[in-house]
C-alpha cells in the first residue's frame, strides 16, 4: 500500500521552510496592496467575546488586540502592554501600557479600558476566559499602569492575555450598556492595525488600514477583505487562481492542501496554530458498558491504525498523539503507555473482558455519533467503523447535524463520538476541562462529557494550576499523563496540524503562535 | 395489439428494460461479485480507473465499482419502497376522496393541495434532517412529498368509475363500501396508477441521490448520491469518483423512464395515439 | 364580478395555505433535536450553563411550545419574522437580501427552459419521426434522467476546470474585473452554468410536453379546418397548434414552481450561489429556526403567487377554464 501523504508531508515541510517566519528576510516590507482571505462560515458577529466562533476570530483579531501576544513557543511578547512584571509569589501582575495607542474612534487607550475589559466585559461575555478573569482583581494606579491581583497563584494566567483570550475593548463605548446589544458590535472599535469598513452579508467583510496605528509605519496592507466562499472546492480554486491569497484551518480540504502546496504560486505552513493545539479523539461514554472497562478503550486504540488516519485522512497534516497533552506543549511527556496498531492485541483484550465473538463474529454492538463537520469527519467515522468491525466490534454510525450532535454530546446521550478540541496554551485551561471530575456538567459542551473520573488526576490538575514553579508543574502533569494514558480515558486519534495556505507574495503573515489570527500589522504583499 | 406487442413495439422501452434488468441483476449479484464490505479499504487511495480497480479507488482506497454495485441495492430499494408508500397513501386518499365526493373530497383535496404547494424537495430535506438521516427517514420523506399526484390521479379515476353501472349495481346489492373500493374499483383504476408509479421510482432515486449529495444520506448504507457527495472535495483530482456513480444514477433513471413510457404506450391505448403522425 | 369572486377565492385559499404551512413548519422544526444554543456553544469551543440559558431566554426558547407558536404566528401576521438566532439580524432582511440572487437564478433558468424547451418541442413535432425529432427526444430523455447536482459538477468539470471558459462558483468575481464591459458581463458569466444546470431538466420536460401536446392538437378538428382553409403551414402551427399546446405547459410551469425552489437549493449548493436555497440549507444545519421559517414562508408565498399567476394566465389564454369550473 502506498501512502500519498508522505510526499505531501515532505512538500509541506519544504514549503514551511521556504515561507515560514523568516522566509522573506531577503526583501524589506513594502507598503500597499489588498489582501483577500477566505472566511467560512460567515461569522455571526465580529467582536471577540460577544462571539467566540472560529470565523469570528480571524477578522476580529485584526481590529482588537490583547495586552500580550505569544511566540511560537507560547512565550509572552509585548503588545498593548510594553512591559510587565509578575511578583515572586505569583499573586500580582503589573502591566505598563503603550502611551500612543488609540481607539479607532480617536480616543486614547488607557488603563481604565484594561480594567473594564478584564473586570467587566470578559467575565460577562467571554465564556472561555470568564473562569480565568473572575479570579483577577484589576486596578489602575495611573492611566498607563494596570495591576492585577490574585488571591492564590494561577499559573495559566500569564498565557491568557492574547487578543483571542482577552481582547481589549473600549470602556467609553461599552461601559454601562447592554454589551450584546451595543451598536458597536456591528461596527467594532478596537486598537488594531485594521479598522472596520463594511460587512456585505453573504459576500465579504472589508477592513481598512488604521492610519493612526500605534506602531509607526504599520500596517503595510491597505485593506483586507474576508470573502465568504461556502464551498471548499471553490475556495481552493480561488487560491489557485490568485483571487484570494490566504486560507487556513478547515477552509481547504486536507486532500487539496497537498495539491495546492505543490503549486508555484502558493505556500503551505502548519505553523501559527500553536495557541490552539488541537487534538482529535474518540470520546467513549464511560457511564455505559462496555466503555466503562479500560480494557475496552485500550482495545479501541489498538484496533485503529492511527498512522493510516494521519496519512490518508489528514494527508500528513497531523501527528499521532500519545495522551492528553499536545506534543508542542512544554508540559508534554512522551514516556507514557502507548497503543500501537495491533488488532490481535485488541482482540485479546476483548477476549480477556469476556467479549467473545458470536456466531456472526460480533463481540459487541456500539454506536458512533460522528462529528458532523464535513467530509473529513465522515470519512473518519467510516474508517473507525471498518477498523473496529475487524476486531468484532460492530459499529453503527449515527448521522446528526451540528445542533443535534452538540445537544446529545453535552447531555451524555451517546456511545462513542468523534470530536476535536483545542488544548489551548496551558493544560490548566485546555486539558483539565476534559478529565477532571468537577467538570462533569451535564448539558454543557467541552466539559468532562465522557464521565472519566480519577481522584489522583483531579488532585494533580488542581495542584498544578495553583503552582508557580514550572518544574513542579511539569512533574505533576507528567504523572497525570501516565495515569490518563494508561487508563485510555479517551482514544486520542491525531494532533491536527492546521494548515495555512497563502499566496507566495504574502509575506510575514505567520509570525507567532496565532498565525492567521495575529493582527497582521507586519504582513505585506510583494509586488 | 396485446400488451406484450405494444411494449415490444417500443424499442426504447425494450432497451430500458434490458438496462433495468441488468441493474437489478448486478445489484443482486453484488455480494457475489464483490464479496466484501464496500466500505473497506482495498488498495491505495485515489487510484485512477483501470488496473486492479476498474473504476478506481476513492480517498480511503475503497473500490468504486464495488460501491456502485452495492449502492445499486440502496438506490433501488429506496426507489421502490418509497414509491410503494407514496402510492398506498395517495391511493387511499384519492380513493376516499373520489368515492365519497362532497365535503370529504373537498377537505382531502385541500389537504393534497397544501402538500403540493410546499416546495417538495425543501420539505424532504427538512424531514430527513429532523428525523435524522437514515433509510427509514429518507423513505418516509420521499413518500410524504410524492403522494399528492397519485391522490389526484386516483381521485379522478374513482370519480369516473364511481358512477359506472357495475358500481351502482354493487352499491344497490348491498356490497360494503370498502369491498366496493377494493374489489370493484381499484383493479379498474390501477393501470394509470401503475404507470405513474413506475415513473415515480425514477424520481425517488433522483431525490435520494440529491439528499445524499447534500449529506443527508444514511451513513451506514453506501449509495450513489453519497459517493458523489463524498467525492466532491476531490472531484478535480479524481473525476472518476463523481462520474461513475453519476452515470449509474443516470442510466438507471433513464431506463426506468423508458420502461415507464413503454408501459404507457402498451397499457394506455388512448395515449398511444399521441405518437401518430398528423 | 366573476373575476372579483375569483380573486377573493384565491386570496382566502392563499391565506389558508400559507398559514397552515407556517404552523406545520413550526411544529416540524421544533421536533428536531438540538437547538441554536448548543450550536453557538459548539462553535465557540466553550460553553457554560449560564450562556446556554441566556441564549435560550434571549430567543424565547425557554417558553412552552404553544406560547412560542402563538408568538410566532402573531408576529408573522404583523410581518415581523423575528431575528436570526445566529446573526441576530431580522430574518426578513436576510431573506430579502438573498432573494434577488435566487430570483435571478430561478428566473433565468425558467426563461431559458421556457424559450428553449417549447422551441425544441415544436421543432420535434414538425419533424416528427425524423432525425431531428429523434435527436431532440433522446436529448430530452437524457437531461430528464440526470441528477441536477451531477449536471452541475460535470459542467464545472468541462467548462471551468478543463476549458477555463466560465467561472465555477459564486455570483461575481472576488475582485471586480477591469473594464466596463467585463464588469457588466461579470454576473451574467457567473450565471451561465447554474442556469444551465437548473434549466436543462425543465428544457427536457417542456420539450416533451410541447411535442406531445402539439401532436395531439394537430389531430384536432379546428386544425384540420384551418389547414383545409388553405392557411400556410407556419400559421397553422404558430397560431393554432402552438397556442393550444401552450396550455399544458403553462399549467405545468405553475405546478413546477415549488420544484424549482428545491432545485435551487441543490444548484446553489453546487455553485456557491448566494441565494435563499443555500441560506435555507445552512440555516437547517445550524438550526436557525426563525431564519428557516422565513425561508419556507417566502418560498411558499412565492409558490402561491406563481400558482395564482398561472391561473390568471390560463383564464386569459383559455376562457373555457373560468366558465367550466
Amino acid at each position: 500500500m502506498s501512502f500519498i501523504g508522505k510526499p505531501l508531508a515532505a512538500s509541506i515541510v519544504a514549503a514551511t521552510l521556504a515561507a515560514g517566519i523568516s522566509g522573506a528576510a531577503a526583501q524589506s516590507p513594502q507598503r500597499g496592496g489588498v489582501l483577500n482571505s477566505t472566511l467560512w462560515p460567515e461569522p455571526p458577529g465580529i467582536v471577540i467575546g460577544i462571539n467566540l466562533n472560529a470565523p469570528t476570530l480571524l477578522p476580529s483579531s485584526k481590529m482588537f488586540e490583547g495586552l500580550l501576544t505569544y511566540d511560537f513557543r507560547m512565550a509572552p511578547q509585548p503588545m498593548l502592554a510594553e512591559s510587565w512584571e509578575v511578583s515572586p509569589d505569583g499573586l500580582t501582575y503589573t502591566f505598563k501600557l503603550r502611551r500612543n495607542a488609540t481607539w479607532h474612534d480617536g480616543k486614547p487607550f488607557t488603563a481604565d479600558d484594561v480594567v473594564f475589559s478584564v473586570g467587566e466585559f470578559i467575565p460577562a461575555t467571554h465564556a472561555r476566559s470568564k473562569p480565568t478573569f473572575e479570579r483577577v482583581k484589576a486596578s489602575a494606579p495611573d492611566p498607563h499602569t494596570v495591576v492585577m491581583r490574585l488571591s492564590e497563584p494561577y499559573a495559566p494566567l500569564i498565557r491568557s492575555f492574547d487578543a483571542l483570550s482577552a481582547p481589549m475593548v473600549p470602556a467609553h463605548v461599552y461601559r454601562g450598556t447592554d454589551f450584546r446589544a451595543n451598536p458597536a458590535n456591528q461596527s467594532p472599535v478596537g486598537t488594531g492595525p485594521f479598522k472596520f469598513k463594511e460587512w456585505r452579508k453573504g459576500e465579504y467583510i472589508h477592513l481598512v488600514r488604521n492610519d493612526a496605528y500605534w506602531q509607526a509605519g504599520r500596517p503595510y496592507l491597505d485593506a483586507i477583505y474576508y470573502r465568504f466562499i461556502p464551498d471548499s472546492a471553490s475556495r481552493a480554486l480561488a487560491l489557485e487562481s490568485g483571487q484570494v491569497q490566504l486560507a487556513t484551518q478547515t477552509d481547504i480540504e486536507f486532500v487539496d492542501v497537498a495539491r495546492l502546496g505543490k503549486l508555484p504560486n502558493l505556500k503551505v505552513t502548519t505553523q501559527g496554530w500553536e495557541w490552539n493545539s488541537t487534538i482529535s479523539w474518540i470520546e467513549m461514554n464511560i457511564r455505559r458498558k462496555p466503555f466503562d472497562d479500560p480494557r475496552f478503550r485500550r482495545a479501541v486504540l489498538h484496533a485503529l491504525d492511527r498512522e493510516f488516519i494521519r496519512t490518508n485522512l489528514f494527508f500528513g497534516l497531523a501527528k499521532v498523539p500519545t495522551g492528553p497533552i499536545h506534543s508542542s506543549s512544554p508540559y508534554y511527556d512522551a514516556d507514557v503507555p502507548r497503543y500501537p496498531y495491533d488488532p490481535a492485541k485488541a482482540a485479546a483484550l476483548l477476549d480477556e473482558m469476556g467479549l467473545k465473538p458470536g456466531p456472526d463474529g460480533v463481540r459487541a454492538r456500539v454506536k458512533l455519533m460522528g462529528l458532523p463537520y464535513g467530509e473529513l469527519w465522515n470519512r473518519l467515522s467510516e474508517y473507525i467503523r471498518q477498523s473496529l468491525g475487524k476486531v468484532g466490534v460492530a459499529v453503527t454510525l449515527e448521522a446528526t447535524d451540528v445542533a443535534g450532535w452538540g445537544n446529545r454530546f453535552a447531555n451524555w446521550d451517546y456511545d462513542m463520538t468523534t470530536t476535536f478540541l483545542s488544548t489551548l496554551s496551558d493544560p490548566a485551561l485546555g486539558v483539565a476541562r476534559t478529565y477532571i471530575t468537577a467538570n462533569q456538567r451535564k448539558g454543557v459542551l467541552f466539559t468532562n462529557t465522557s464521565g472519566y473520573s480519577n481522584p489522583r488526576v483531579d488532585e494533580l490538575f488542581a495542584k498544578a494550576a495553583g503552582t508557580s514553579d514550572d518544574a513542579q508543574r511539569k512533574a505533576m502533569y507528567s504523572e497525570m499523563q501516565k495515569i490518563v494514558a494508561g487508563e485510555a480515558a479517551i482514544a486520542w486519534l491525531v494532533e491536527i496540524d492546521w494548515p495555512t495556505i497563502h499566496d507566495a507574495r504574502l509575506r510575514d503573515a505567520v509570525v507567532n503562535a496565532f498565525g492567521p489570527n495575529d493582527n497582521f500589522a507586519g504582513a505585506w504583499l510583494a509586488k | 395489439m396485446t400488451f406484450r406487442q405494444g411494449f415490444a413495439h417500443n424499442r426504447g422501452a425494450l432497451a430500458g428494460l434490458a438496462v433495468l434488468i441488468g441493474v437489478v441483476v448486478l445489484a443482486a449479484a453484488a455480494p457475489v461479485l464483490f464479496p466484501f464490505d464496500p466500505w473497506d479499504s482495498r488498495g491505495a487511495p485515489l487510484l485512477p480507473p483501470g488496473g486492479a480497480f476498474a473504476f478506481g479507488t476513492d480517498m480511503l482506497g475503497r473500490d468504486v465499482i464495488a460501491g456502485i454495485f452495492h449502492g445499486a441495492r440502496v438506490s433501488l430499494f429506496i426507489g421502490v419502497v418509497s414509491t410503494l408508500f407514496a402510492v398506498a397513501l395517495g391511493v387511499v386518499i384519492g380513493a376516499v376522496s373520489g368515492y365519497f365526493g362532497g365535503a370529504v373530497d373537498d377537505v382531502l383535496m385541500r389537504f393534497t393541495e397544501l402538500f403540493q404547494t410546499v416546495p417538495s424537495f425543501v420539505l424532504a430535506v427538512l424531514l430527513v434532517a429532523i428525523l435524522t438521516p437514515g433509510l427509514a427517514s429518507i423513505v418516509l420523506a420521499i413518500a410524504v412529498v410524492t403522494w399528492p399526484p397519485v391522490a389526484r390521479l386516483a381521485r379522478s379515476e374513482f370519480l369516473t368509475l364511481r358512477h359506472r353501472e357495475f358500481v351502482e349495481a354493487a352499491v344497490l346489492s348491498g356490497v360494503s363500501t370498502p369491498r366496493i373500493i377494493l374489489v370493484e374499483l381499484l383493479p379498474n383504476a390501477l393501470t394509470p396508477i401503475v404507470i405513474m408509479a413506475s415513473l415515480m421510482v425514477a424520481t425517488a432515486i433522483l431525490t435520494e441521490s440529491a439528499l445524499s449529495f447534500l449529506g443527508l444520506g444514511d451513513p451506514n448504507h453506501i449509495s450513489w448520491g453519497y459517493m458523489i457527495g463524498a467525492a466532491r472535495a476531490v472531484f478535480r483530482q479524481a473525476w472518476w469518483l463523481s462520474v461513475f456513480p453519476g452515470l449509474a444514477i443516470f442510466l438507471t433513471v433513464l431506463a426506468i423512464n423508458l420502461v415507464g413510457e413503454g408501459l404507457t404506450d402498451a397499457l394506455n391505448p388512448h395515449l398511444r395515439r399521441r405518437g401518430a403522425t398528423p | 364580478m366573476r373575476f372579483l369572486t375569483f380573486l377573493l377565492a384565491w386570496a382566502v385559499k392563499a391565506a389558508a395555505i400559507v398559514l397552515t404551512i407556517v404552523v406545520l413548519n413550526f411544529c416540524l422544526i421544533r421536533l428536531a433535536p438540538g437547538d441554536v444554543a448548543t450550536v453557538l456553544a459548539g462553535e465557540s469551543g466553550a460553553a457554560d450553563p449560564e450562556f446556554l440559558a441566556r441564549t435560550r431566554a434571549e430567543f424565547g426558547l425557554d417558553k412552552p411550545l404553544a406560547a412560542q407558536l402563538l408568538t410566532y404566528v402573531g408576529n408573522v401576521l404583523t410581518l415581523d419574522l423575528g431575528v436570526s438566532y445566529r446573526t441576530r439580524r431580522p430574518v426578513a432582511d436576510m431573506v430579502l437580501e438573498r432573494l434577488p440572487a435566487t430570483l435571478m437564478l430561478t428566473g433565468a433558468a425558467f426563461v431559458f427552459a421556457l424559450l428553449v424547451g417549447p422551441a425544441l418541442g415544436v421543432l420535434a413535432a414538425i419533424r416528427a419521426r425524423r432525425p431531428a425529432d429523434t435527436a431532440i427526444t433522446v436529448l430530452a430523455l437524457l437531461f430528464y434522467a440526470m441528477p441536477i447536482f451531477w449536471v452541475g459538477l460535470i459542467l464545472i468539470l468541462v467548462f471551468s476546470v478543463t476549458l477555463g471558459w466560465l467561472p465555477p462558483f459564486g455570483m461575481r468575481s472576488i475582485i471586480p474585473p477591469v473594464g466596463d464591459v467585463a464588469r457588466a458581463l461579470d454576473v451574467p458569466r457567473h450565471l451561465v452554468l447554474p442556469t444551465l444546470t437548473l434549466g436543462l431538466f425543465y428544457v427536457a420536460i417542456y420539450a416533451r410536453l410541447t411535442r406531445g401536446a402539439m401532436l395531439e392538437t394537430a389531430g384536432l378538428d379546428f386544425v384540420k379546418t384551418a389547414r383545409a382553409k388553405g392557411l400556410p403551414e407556419w400559421r397553422v402551427v404558430g397560431a393554432h397548434v402552438f397556442r393550444c399546446a401552450m396550455l399544458p405547459i403553462i399549467t405545468f410551469a405553475g405546478l413546477q414552481a415549488g420544484h424549482l425552489v428545491g432545485g435551487a437549493i441543490v444548484a446553489e449548493t453546487v455553485f456557491a450561489w448566494p441565494g435563499i436555497g443555500r441560506l435555507a440549507f445552512d440555516a437547517l444545519l445550524q438550526r436557525d429556526y426563525n431564519l428557516l421559517l422565513a425561508v419556507f414562508l417566502a418560498s411558499a408565498v412565492a409558490v402561491v403567487l406563481i400558482n395564482f399567476a398561472t391561473d390568471l394566465l390560463l383564464r386569459i389564454a383559455d376562457p373555457r377554464i373560468g366558465a367550466g369550473r
